[in-house]
């Protein structure tokens, strides 16, 4: 035994390299990548004067209104008429087109990061979920948390139809209940499924009733089969296929007739903007998250972590979640660049901010009238900034999807 | 069962006994029997070899007894796996999860990607001793400094911090090991630990364990395809085919009384350094038969050349040949 060591230790000296963790060996990988640096700088340009700006630089567009100014070429000398300098010219209302560049972006940035966040929690979180328990068998809590979350979901259908969102919540609980009472009645599932289905059927129905008799009966409807669904609590098999084909119902929409639709029915705004852009982003997360826990809760080291006695959370949030990070990384960077688009169309269509907020789109909707009238600069500049953006993020996500490539670790 | 009972039967019980253990998958072909009713038993202290060729139930049985069967679409459908006096199926997944890598400790056939990339080594091995051994992270830190040197990894000072990809197949190995022993379980399987590596590599892995064993005083089972290997460093074989044991016994008994046809394949297959250049080697002609369908009569039928009519309608049951426990499912080992 003392020669196997001391031979290994002959060849230490070259076999021991510098330690480098895994991100900054990313990031290493990154730097040294041109098209991915120039991503980032764009991106950083723009990240910081859309913070720089609002912070730094007020504006209320408001008051923000100038008709002796209205429609001016770009200019860079000052001149007499007019002792303000617009680079990038001035819009229909003499607003400085260059100011309204800046601020927008910290909406159009706004949108897409947060519109990103709510898809890349949501869908990260079910794909998760669905991904690991697909296979796994599930624990008390476990299935208590995953009947809960069917109740929830499944719950959301009342609470729209009734617009009642309390509902939803009395579905969850009849979905925690159904796991935490798992036994009760279990020799006559028949009994079972008709008690929930009761319960069901009296939550959506008596609190239907309260808005009006039709609202009432459907609910109760809707109650019942939720009851009934709910009744036995569910596997997680179940839960991941029942997660996956509404994942694949959300994607069947074309997602930007998806997201009009929705904000055609919460009303326009900036916020409800981001929601719908960010809900018909969930799939996307989920799928992905999914396949990628799918393929690496098969490697050996989840197994290992298995025989050496660690618990279900520890293995999925310890072991899997960090090596299924980078796909999600990448897919997260692409996909800001895809929501800013959305909502610039979303904004173009006059679905997006309310005017006289600044926002790339919107700036494009209100100017391109008047590009007949040979005032290019109203157009040219916001539309600048969103393909620069969107060119950015692409650029990094694609240097992003190369440095954590673990193919291309030396 | 009374509480006297139960009591005594810990007392001169062996370490594990596996009784009737089935498990079974549950496929779009049909249902894989991949363990058919075996049972065994391991002594503390002893080392166990279980062999045979790919496919025959030898990880599936070893995964049945830590319950990592993948249920569904596996299935543990009979048996019991009684450990100091605890049916193992029957424990809850909590118990079970307290009891693996505390008691019972495994160690994989595939260096390469049973050790998690994005961690360092030391970090996974810390990870098991603070779970079960309520250690802080510093005197995790430590003992797993001690595993690390104890397991023939130099400078382990400085080699904790290394992430599984700066080290070597045979130093993961040591690792996995190093992990598999952090909790000094009272069994440990080793699922073709050796198989992945070179051979040379594989001497010292074998060293390595048979030193840890006599340290420690564990149990070990060993499963391996090569009979080389088990000859030298096990006490007892478990000689696997089909997801049956068709021959146990000493390794002796085993070697010098060899009395399953199969069992005579496999060590007419080994190598040897004597042979005249050019001879060709033995093999067993066919392939072990399909699990969905089993054969009603001897697993090992198809393949066997001493086989006659009864062996084909009647499935042979483990017979026991000397007092010293060897036992072999033939019906015709008295005439071979």
């Amino acid at each position: 035994m003392t020669e196997i060591i001391s031979e290994d230790q002959l060849l230490t000296e070259f076999a021991v390299r510098e330690h480098r963790s895994l991100w900054l060996d990313a990031w290493r990988r990154l730097i040294s990548n041109r098209t991915a640096i120039l991503g980032l700088v764009i991106v950083a340009i723009f990240l910081l004067t859309a913070i720089g700006a609002h912070f730094f630089w007020e504006y209320d567009p408001t008051v923000d209104l100038d008709y002796n100014a209205k429609l001016l070429a770009p200019t860079f000398v000052r001149s007499e008429e007019s002792d303000q300098l617009h680079i990038f010219g001035t819009d229909k209302l003499g607003r400085d087109i260059f100011r309204r560049v800046v601020h927008g972006g910290w909406n159009s940035l706004r949108v897409g990061i947060i519109a990103v966040s709510i898809s890349l929690s949501i869908g990260g979180i079910l794909g998760l979920l669905a991904g690991f328990f697909e296979s796994t068998h599930l624990n008390g809590v476990e299935q208590a948390v995953l009947t809960s979350l069917l109740g929830l979901g499944c719950g959301a259908l009342p609470a729209w139809i009734a617009n009642q969102p309390f509902q939803a919540l009395l579905f969850m609980l009849l979905g925690l209940g159904s796991a935490l009472f798992s036994t009760f009645m279990a020799q006559s599932p028949y009994l079972r499924k008709v008690l929930f289905g009761v319960i069901g059927m009296a939550i959506g129905g008596l609190l239907g009733l309260l808005v009006a008799p039709l609202v009432g009966l459907v609910c109760a409807v809707v109650g019942l089969g939720i009851g009934i669904i709910l009744a036995k609590p569910i596997s997680g098999k179940a839960f991941s296929s029942f997660t996956m084909r509404v994942m694949d119902i959300i994607l069947s929409f074309p997602s930007y007739l998806l997201a009009i639709a929705i904000v055609a029915f919460l009303g326009p705004g900036l916020e409800k903007g981001m929601l719908a852009i960010g809900f018909v982003g969930i799939p996307v997360y989920a799928r992905l998250a999914r396949s990628a826990v799918l393929s690496v809760s098969q490697k050996e080291y989840v197994l290992a972590s298995q025989s050496i006695g660690e618990s279900h959370g520890r293995i999925l949030f310890r072991h899997i979640v960090p090596n299924i990070l980078s796909p999600i990384i990448v897919q997260a960077t692409m996909g800001l660049a895809d929501a800013i688009l959305s909502a610039a169309a979303l904004g173009f269509l006059g679905l997006g901010a309310v005017p006289p907020i600044p926002e790339w789109g919107a700036m494009l909707g209100d100017s391109y009238k008047y590009l007949s009238s040979g005032a290019w600069w109203a157009v040219l500049f916001p539309g600048l900034a969103i393909m620069f953006s969107v060119l950015g993020f692409n650029l990094l996500g694609d240097g992003l999807r190369d440095a954590l490539d673990p193919k291309m670790r030396l | 069962m009374t509480a006297n009972t139960l009591s005594q039967q810990s007392i001169n019980s062996p370490l594990l006994r596996v009784s009737n253990l089935q498990t079974r998958f549950h496929t779009q072909d049909g249902v894989v029997h991949a363990v058919n009713g075996i049972s065994y038993h391991l002594d503390s202290g002893e080392i166990l070899g279980v062999v045979g060729e790919s496919g025959c139930g030898k990880s599936v049985h070893a995964l049945s007894i830590m319950r990592l069967i993948q249920i569904p679409p596996g299935e543990i459908a009979d048996g019991e796996i009684w450990f100091e006096g605890r049916d193992l199926l029957k424990l809850s997944e909590n118990e079970m999860r307290h009891l693996r890598g505390r008691d019972i400790a495994m160690v994989f056939q595939d260096p390469m990607t049973s050790l998690n990339p994005v961690f360092t080594v030391g970090f996974q091995i810390c990870e098991a001793l603070m779970l079960h051994m309520n250690m802080t992270r510093k005197q995790a830190r430590e003992r797993t400094i001690e595993l690390l040197n104890l397991v023939g990894i130099p400078e382990p000072t400085k080699r904790i911090d290394n992430y599984p990809h700066q080290f070597s197949g045979g130093m993961r190995q040591r690792a996995m090991i190093a992990m598999a022993l952090s909790c000094e379980p009272k069994l440990l399987i080793a699922d073709e630990p050796t198989t992945a590596l070179d051979v040379t590599i594989q001497a010292q892995i074998i060293d390595l364990v048979m030193k840890l064993q006599k340290e420690m005083g564990m149990s070990v089972m060993w499963i391996t395809h090569d009979l080389g290997i088990v000859a030298e460093m096990v006490h007892k074989i478990n000689v696997m085919y089909a997801g049956f044991i068709i021959e146990e016994g000493l390794v002796d008994d085993i070697y010098d009384e060899t009395l399953h046809p199969y069992t005579k394949g496999l060590l007419g297959s080994l190598p040897s350094i004597d042979e005249a250049p050019g001879t060709k080697l033995v093999s067993i002609p066919g392939l072990p038969p399909d699990l969905i369908a089993l054969p009603s009569g001897c697993p090992f039928y198809a393949r066997c050349t001493y086989r006659q009519d009864h062996c084909r309608e009647e499935r042979p049951v483990l017979e026991t040949v000397n007092a010293n426990g060897h036992a072999v499912a033939c019906w015709r080992w008295r005439e071979i």
